[in-house]
């Protein structure tokens, strides 16, 4: 059912490719795009994800013609909020909120919204009416990654799971695992654990290797992210228990591909988004509210399901190839207009 | 040998008796715990961390300190990664290129401390920051895989080599076949090594009276500057042995500070100092340390304990540790008066 | 007839069992500057720390113009004013703070009102800056000054409190000539108006521009008074020496061949440059006040800092060694003094500390050290000198003083020299290990040039075949150690020699 969908959103996309790119005469003020400024004021940059999620940003821009200040706070709430004040001052037109802290960002969001900026924030809630939020839904990465379990191995199996509480996202798709628990009494949860020690991948594969040791009957491992994933599964291979224990993850990146692609993986499918397409969305999101249009109080950006066998079927090598054979990856049909170029691809 | 008194006792063993108690404890919750792959697996989560602490024990023998030990090991991580993947070149070349990259690391370290007499946590706090950003300037801050597309559009074309893999991930016949990785053997390796170094080799002895009253070493005819600079780039190398292992186990070149990395290795050999009543950086106590936290760590996720009661676990491991140190070197002090 | 600003008597102070003031006597004239001299050790320091309120006597009694003083601590003896301007200036100052906030700090620090009024305190900075003759920005901070300057702040800071005592510990080893009058004139100011002055120095040059009266303290007492027009100079030097005659009777060898011969030598700039030859089969002890270029000389020797000038030879060879390395290599040793700074090494245990200046002798291949050739050299250089202990492998620390001065004079004397210098061998020994140190260095010296530095007169006495003076960092006097003119010595000692008649 699930590959179905998939399968109908793929179609679909092709058949959309050639004439999005067709922009129409803009509505103010786009008409003139090189004298709109925006500003990404981030929480959050380290990592694959934040890069790439600043390539869609980046992209979307530059087909737009629009220019892009970006602020790194590196984690500072404080100074996150100051550089919003900073974006205020420099008297851009519009303002992406990436990450952040609700306490910190709320007062500093109203604050722009006051100086008749236009906010969009992504994966923060600045708890404000007139801020679209963009998100990635998180439930349904997860809901999508536990559907393949669950259409692999049934409904009874040994469980592992990787959480780290009091991580919005993870907490989000804690939720999901919790429901789909209580909905399948069959699946029996004999280990939780999870680190965010970095490197992640290596602390997760020391304690993976601990719980198989302590519960080599062990049949799914459910790791909502990327690292997890990875650490879980070289936990799995120095076990040599690839072949019993099958991973599902949300989130996917190159090297992610590599692994899932590995002849015997016991990693054997990811839900995710494409985090240069909610970069992207981001920056449309905030242009239709420039124009004057309304993107929506909540703007989803929907994931896709990877499997192992789409990527050895498709012959998907890294993320670039991913987005190209398999479009509902490469762009998501969210916050468009007839008048925003896509990026070029 | 003259005995000792209960608290003597203590001191000396107390340490090594808590660990043989953990590991009771521990074998008769999960009787899985006790079983050679068990043993293995704890040295193998050991191995990265207990080879860069055996580097920080260096430094502390001369009464100095290496912040950069983390960063180095990334960084030898993603050069590794970056010679392999993006420069298709082979295991041997990356390997020789990423012990050069910690010895060079080292000898600036070494030089800014001791030449331009930078304080040694300055100078290495420095270069760890350096190195956390100078790893991601070739690669724009992503990770390295093979297939990764490339700032200029390319795809990279190269792989990590099996033999450097092998690194990581081959298993040596040991009781059981495939037991023993490859990693567990560097860890002995190095632990031996840098045991016989310290405790048995002159340059060892001198070492340990630098960093026990440098000013002696010195008019004692010891070319002090040389011997600092020569811990700072045994500890360099050690960190880059570490990253090198990292990138064999997660074969990919990994953005990473590497903070977690410096914090366990340098309670590993903090931990050290309570063993045998040492009260001094020593190897053997850095060993015993690395093991006695991979000890924990395994019981414990083996019981399901979640990571924050896994922190304030070592957390108090390390007080008690210091503890015994320091009541240790208190006693040595009233002996003196 | 001047008033007596402070009156000490009997007092008495002991760090555990070392007893180090033993029944002081002394009276400080107001308007009077009295001289305090005293070898290392003698209490001049633990003195003028019971005065400033750093650590109160055991026993005793101290007057303050006639009322008991007993202060609870520094900023008590600065409330009764007694101020004291210590060796290290930095003690004196906060480098980080502007002047006007330095000359103020006592005020500061005692708090009073929250905020600081700027001007105001620009303003009181200068009044007192101005009462010492300090002539600079107040606004300036006081790490950017001049050491001299420097110490004028500490003394205007001082002098704040209208003092009726002012200590002063050394002033003068880090100043240049023209500083030094300039606080010579400031301390004549102070006599004048009536302030009792304590002044701690070991410079003879600034003891007879300034002393009104010279206080000789030893082993914890004063050893002698001089007062009057004319001060004994000579005799205050012999009162804080001492030279009781020695029970060590010394039997001088025939010296061998030259081993060491330095020409035109020149240790500090203003120095006059000088010649020195050492034999072998030779002890020639150096002696000389503290600051008379005695370590400046080992030092030179030593390789640790070039000579200013001059050219030394070793066994006929050119010598000139850049470090200590270099120095060990070519066979000369130096045995430094302040053990606990410069010898023991704390972490070690004896036989570690004994060998470790040649732990490459006592290691095989790849450098492994041969353990039964590093005990067997320890037992042996614990035997040669004598050290008593449970064996070689006991902590160095857990030794009495005696014996870990025996272990680290030992370490250069378990190898064979060309040169072997000991800088206060017998620093901090009781006479048991000095008598035994002596013994041993006068035993091994055949094959050996010896080099004695000892500040003490009667320890050179005890141990060398030739006794040379030093002052001003040069040598001034050579004598064979037989029947010496004591007399002319301590007048060497002093720097009177080339100033006053020699006596009879």
């Amino acid at each position: 059912m699930i590959s179905r969908r998939t399968f109908a959103a793929l179609v679909t996309s092709v058949a959309l490719v050639p004439t999005l790119t067709l922009a129409q005469d803009a509505p103010a003020p786009f008409d003139n795009p090189g004298e709109v400024n925006i500003a990404l004021v981030r929480y959050l940059s380290t990592g694959d994800f934040f890069q790439a999620y600043l390539s869609g940003v980046e992209k979307q821009s530059a087909a737009l013609g629009v220019n892009l200040q970006v602020f790194d706070s590196r984690q500072d709430a404080a100074l996150q909020a100051d550089m919003v004040d900073q974006a205020i001052a420099l008297g851009v037109d519009g303002i992406i909120i990436q990450h952040g802290l609700t306490e910190s960002m709320k007062e500093a969001a109203q604050r722009a919204v006051d100086a008749g900026i236009k906010v969009v924030a992504f994966d923060v809630n600045v708890e404000n009416p007139a801020i679209p939020q963009i998100e990635q839904s998180d439930r349904d990465l997860a809901r999508l990654a536990l559907e393949a379990a669950i259409a692999d191995n049934g409904t009874e199996w040994v469980a592992g799971y990787v959480y780290v509480p009091g991580i919005a996202p993870l907490d989000r798709r804690d939720e999901t695992w919790k429901e789909v628990k209580a909905a399948n009494p069959g699946i029996n949860e004999v280990a939780m654990f999870g680190t965010l020690d970095n490197p992640i991948a290596n602390s997760v594969a020391n304690q993976a290797r601990s719980v198989l040791s302590a519960n080599p009957n062990i049949q799914v491992m459910f790791a909502p992210y990327d690292e997890f994933a990875k650490g879980v599964k070289i936990a799995v291979d120095e076990a040599g228990m690839s072949g019993q224990v099958s991973i599902y993850s949300a989130d996917v990146s190159t090297a992610d591909i590599q692994l899932m692609r590995e002849p015997g993986s016991s990693w054997k499918a990811t839900a995710a988004t494409n985090p240069a397409v909610v970069g992207e969305v981001s920056v449309r999101a905030l242009a239709l509210l420039l124009a004057g249009e309304n993107p929506g109080e909540s703007v989803i950006v929907p994931p896709t399901l990877i499997t192992q066998a789409m990527l050895n079927d498709l012959d998907i090598k890294n993320m670039e190839e991913l987005g190209a054979k398999l479009p509902a990856f490469a762009h998501a049909d969210v916050a468009t207009a007839p008048w925003i170029a896509l990026p070029p691809r | 040998m003259k005995s000792l008194s209960p608290t003597d006792l203590a001191i000396r063993y107390g340490f090594l008796l808590l660990m043989a108690g953990l590991i009771v404890v521990f074998s008769v919750l999960k009787p899985a715990f006790l079983s050679p792959q068990s043993a293995v697996f704890i040295l193998q989560s050991v191995a990265i961390t207990g080879i860069l602490a055996l580097g920080v024990t260096a430094t502390l023998v001369v009464d100095g300190f290496d912040l950069s030990i983390g960063a180095v090991a990334t960084s030898a991580m993603m050069l590794s990664a970056y010679v392999m993947v993006i420069w298709e070149m082979g295991a041997v070349t990356a390997v020789v290129l990423c012990l050069a990259m910690g010895a060079a690391v080292g000898l600036v370290n070494g030089l800014l401390i001791v030449k331009m007499r930078v304080p040694d946590l300055l100078a290495t706090l420095g270069m760890m920051f350096l190195l956390v950003g100078l790893q991601r300037i070739p690669t724009q801050g992503n990770s390295i895989s093979t297939g990764m597309v490339l700032p200029d559009g390319r795809t990279a074309g190269g792989a990590f080599a099996p033999e450097f893999l092998m690194l990581g991930r081959h298993r040596i016949d040991f009781i059981l076949p495939d037991l023993v990785p490859l990693s567990v053997v560097v860890l002995i390796v190095i632990a031996i090594v840098t045991w016989v170094f310290l405790e048995l080799t002159r340059h060892g002895r001198v070492m340990y009276a630098i960093g026990s009253n440098a000013q002696a070493a010195a008019l004692a005819g010891i070319n002090v500057a040389r011997y600092r600079v020569l811990a700072y780039v045994i500890s360099g190398v050690m960190a880059s042995i570490g990253g090198i292992l990292l990138s064999a186990r997660l074969g990919r070149g990994d953005v990473a500070s590497g903070n977690n990395l410096l914090l366990d290795s340098v309670a590993a050999a903090l931990i050290g100092f309570a063993v045998l009543g040492a009260a001094k950086p020593n190897a053997f106590g850095t060993a015993i340390g690395a093991l006695f936290v991979g000890i924990l760590l395994q019981g414990l996720t083996m019981l399901n304990a979640p990571y924050y009661t896994q922190d304030f676990i070592k957390g108090a491991v390390l007080v008690v540790a210091l503890v015994f140190t320091f009541a240790l070197s208190g006693r040595a002090g009233r002996g003196r008066a | 007839m001047t008033s007596q600003a402070i009156t000490i008597r009997g007092l008495t102070k002991a760090f555990g069992r070392n007893a180090v003031l033993r029944g002081v006597d002394l009276d400080l004239p107001a308007g009077r500057v009295t001289v305090l001299m005293g070898a290392n050790g003698a209490g001049k320091s633990t003195l003028v720390k019971v005065l400033c309120g750093v650590h109160s006597a055991d026993a005793g009694e101290v007057r303050l113009d006639g009322m008991p003083f007993a202060p609870a601590g520094p900023a008590a003896a600065l409330r009764s004013g007694v101020v004291t301007v210590h060796q290290n200036i930095n003690d004196g100052v906060v480098p980080d703070l502007d002047v006007a906030s330095n000359l103020l700090l006592d005020a500061l620090a005692e708090g009073g009102g929250l905020f600081l009024n700027r001007r105001r305190m620009r303003a009181d900075a200068r009044r007192i800056a101005a009462a010492v003759g300090l002539e600079i920005d107040v606004t300036r901070p006081v790490a950017g000054l001049s050491l001299a300057d420097r110490q004028l702040v500490a003394i205007a800071r001082a002098m704040a409190h209208r003092p009726r005592l002012l200590i002063l510990d050394e002033p003068t080893s880090s100043l240049s000539l023209a500083e030094a009058q300039r606080l010579f004139a400031l301390i004549d100011r102070l006599r004048a108006e009536g302030v009792a002055i304590l002044y701690i120095s070991h410079r003879m040059s600034d003891i007879r521009r300034l002393a009104d009266r010279i206080v000789s303290m030893r082993d914890g007492q004063v050893s002698g008074l001089f007062e009057g027009p004319e001060l004994d100079y000579s005799g205050a030097v012999r009162a804080m020496l001492g030279h009781e005659i020695t029970e060590v009777d010394i039997t001088i060898p025939p010296r061998g061949a030259v081993m060491l011969q330095a020409r035109g030598l020149c240790l500090k700039p203003e120095a006059r440059p000088f010649d020195l030859t050492l034999h072998k089969n030779e002890v020639v002890a150096i002696t000389g006040l503290v600051g008379s270029g005695k370590s400046a000389l080992a030092s030179a020797l030593f390789g640790l800092e070039a000579p200013i000038s001059g050219e030394m030879r070793l066994d006929g060879m050119p010598f000139r060694p850049t470090n200590a390395g270099q120095a060990v290599a070519a066979g000369v040793f130096l045995a430094a003094k302040d053990r606990l700074i410069n010898a023991v090494i704390p972490g070690f245990d004896i036989q570690q500390n004994l060998t470790l200046p040649f732990t490459a002798r006592h290691s095989g291949p790849l450098s492994l050290i041969r353990r039964a050739a590093e005990r067997a050299a320890a037992e042996r250089a614990i035997a040669a000198m004598g050290v008593v202990c449970q064996g070689p492998r006991d902590g160095i620390l857990t030794l009495s003083g005696g014996n870990q001065q025996k272990v680290v004079v030992g370490r250069w004397m378990a190898e064979a020299s060309r040169l072997l210098i000991l800088d206060e061998p017998f620093q901090g020994v009781d006479i048991q290990a000095r008598r035994d140190i002596g013994r041993r260095i006068r035993a091994s010296a055949a094959e050996r040039a010896t080099l004695v530095l000892c500040a003490e007169i009667d320890e050179a006495l005890e141990v060398a075949d030739r006794i040379l003076v030093m002052s001003e960092h040069t040598i001034v006097g050579d004598h064979r150690n037989e029947s010496i003119d004591l007399a002319r010595l301590m007048a060497e000692v002093s720097g009177a020699a080339d100033k006053t008649k020699e006596p009879a």
